[in-house]
């Protein structure tokens, strides 16, 4: 038992300094503006590959991934606009009565 | 420490906390997005005016409703209390196209029309977790309608706080919009690898709280079910990603009162509802000072702050949590009932 809490002590201590200390170096533009140049590289990089994919795919003449998600979303705003409908023909009809 | 290990392996072996289990309903349901409602005590409600929940938009519902004996949900219900609480659901890829608007204006309007509907009250105790909270304050300045109350608990307002989440996205380098262009909805393996940036050594540190816990299994069932739940995360609606970082962190919209909502000024100045900020003094998601902002913006004249040591989750559902924050909150609604219901 002791020889765990002797543990836990110096553990308490290593890991308040060691977060202390990563913390201000991961507030640093030393750090932070690297990850962010390596993600957007990352992201356009991915974007312009997808774009070419979906640009040989549409040579078929078939719906790129772009346009399914399109369409599904217009079908989720076509359902809330419904509900928006519902909303409202309910009230007219509260009012009425 | 063998034995500490074998204690722990022993604990392993039987069956994880279950989560979310107060027995709901399903109140509505739109896109991914539903309802719910909870079901009431035997004896019925002792408080007219329904209550909302409206947890972050990434972090699923149930950190407020983690296991029987830890759920803030259950004891509200076990109070009287009528309570919803939305649960934002697993946004899939044509979410992409989901806007802040969608979400803070359409989404979170349905729910409270629905609750009062159902209630019977014109008004609605509304209570925002952490990013939820920024949507309903936003939601309120703009379409107060329906809002009796509200209630922020570790909400950010102010986005430019020296943290490293604030500052990662006003460097020069980070650009949302490949972000989102890349990835659609962001998924949340990227927003959970940011959060373990703002302490790095805390895996460490919990595996060595679990072996100093080994033997205490209350502690254990406890500390799976937060881990459960921090596991278990949503992606990002790319459209509302960006403009959630764009506007809120990165220009910081709300304290200069030049946000948005569906066209209209979205300006905290507007909140003139009874509000309780609730901000947390170890809290290293949201640090207080960016939760306290919103006392000083919002025109409210029965505004209070309760600041509570602890950090952003473990002081929303330990056992301290039950004696103290939980009962000051309800309270809180508690004391507006009437006026609350009675509005119209």
């Amino acid at each position: 038992m002791m020889t765990w809490d002797l543990f836990k002590q110096y553990f308490n201590t290593w890991e308040n300094l060691t977060a202390k200390y990563m913390e201000e170096w991961m507030k640093s533009p030393l750090v932070l503006e690297p990850a962010g140049a390596w993600l957007s590289g990352a992201m356009k990089a991915k974007a312009q590959a997808d774009k070419t994919i979906a640009g040989a795919w549409g040579v078929f003449g078939l719906p790129t991934k772009r346009d399914q998600e399109r369409s599904l979303h217009a079908l989720n705003q076509i359902q809330s606009r419904l509900l928006d409908l519902e909303e409202q023909i309910a009230a007219l009809k509260a009012d009425k009565t | 420490m063998l034995d500490r290990l074998v204690a722990l392996a022993q604990r392993f072996s039987r069956p994880m906390p279950a989560v979310g289990q107060t027995p709901a309903r399903e109140a509505h349901r739109e896109n991914k997005w539903r309802l719910l409602h909870y079901v009431a005590r035997p004896e019925g409600r002792a408080f007219r005016a329904p209550i909302v929940l409206i947890p972050s938009l990434i972090n699923r519902h149930y950190v407020l409703d983690l296991m029987p004996g830890k759920s803030f949900v259950e004891w509200l219900v076990a109070r009287g209390h009528d309570v919803y609480c939305i649960d934002w659901g697993t946004p899939t890829d044509e979410d992409r196209f989901l806007t802040f608007d969608d979400i803070t204006d359409k989404y979170i309007g349905r729910a409270l029309r629905v609750a009062c509907r159902e209630s019977g009250a014109p008004k609605a105790h509304v209570l925002g977790y952490c990013l939820g909270g920024t949507l309903a304050a936003i939601h309120a300045a703009v379409r107060p309608e329906h809002v009796g109350t509200l209630t922020l608990l570790a909400t950010p307002v102010g986005f430019h706080d020296g943290g490293m989440l604030s500052r990662w996205t006003r460097t020069r380098s980070f650009d949302v919009r490949a972000v989102v262009d890349g990835l659609g909805n962001v998924p949340w393996q990227l927003m959970q690898s940011a959060f373990h940036m703002l302490r790095p050594t805390m895996t460490l540190s919990k595996a060595t709280t679990m072996l100093d816990k080994a033997w205490d299994d209350e502690f254990l069932d406890g500390f799976f079910a937060l881990e459960t739940w921090g596991n278990d995360n949503v992606s990002f609606p790319g459209a509302c990603y960006e403009r959630y970082i764009s506007e809120l962190y990165r220009d910081d919209a709300l304290v200069k009162g030049t946000f948005t909502l569906s066209g209209e000024p979205a300006r905290l100045e507007n909140l003139t509802c009874p509000l309780l900020a609730v901000t947390f003094e170890h809290d290293a998601i949201v640090p207080w000072q960016s939760a306290a902002v919103v006392m000083e913006l919002a025109r409210s004249t029965d505004k209070h702050r309760l600041h509570l040591t602890g950090g952003h989750v473990g002081a929303v559902v330990s056992k301290k949590a039950a004696s103290g924050l939980w009962p000051a909150i309800a309270t809180f609604w508690e004391d507006r009932d009437e006026a609350c219901a009675a509005r119209g």
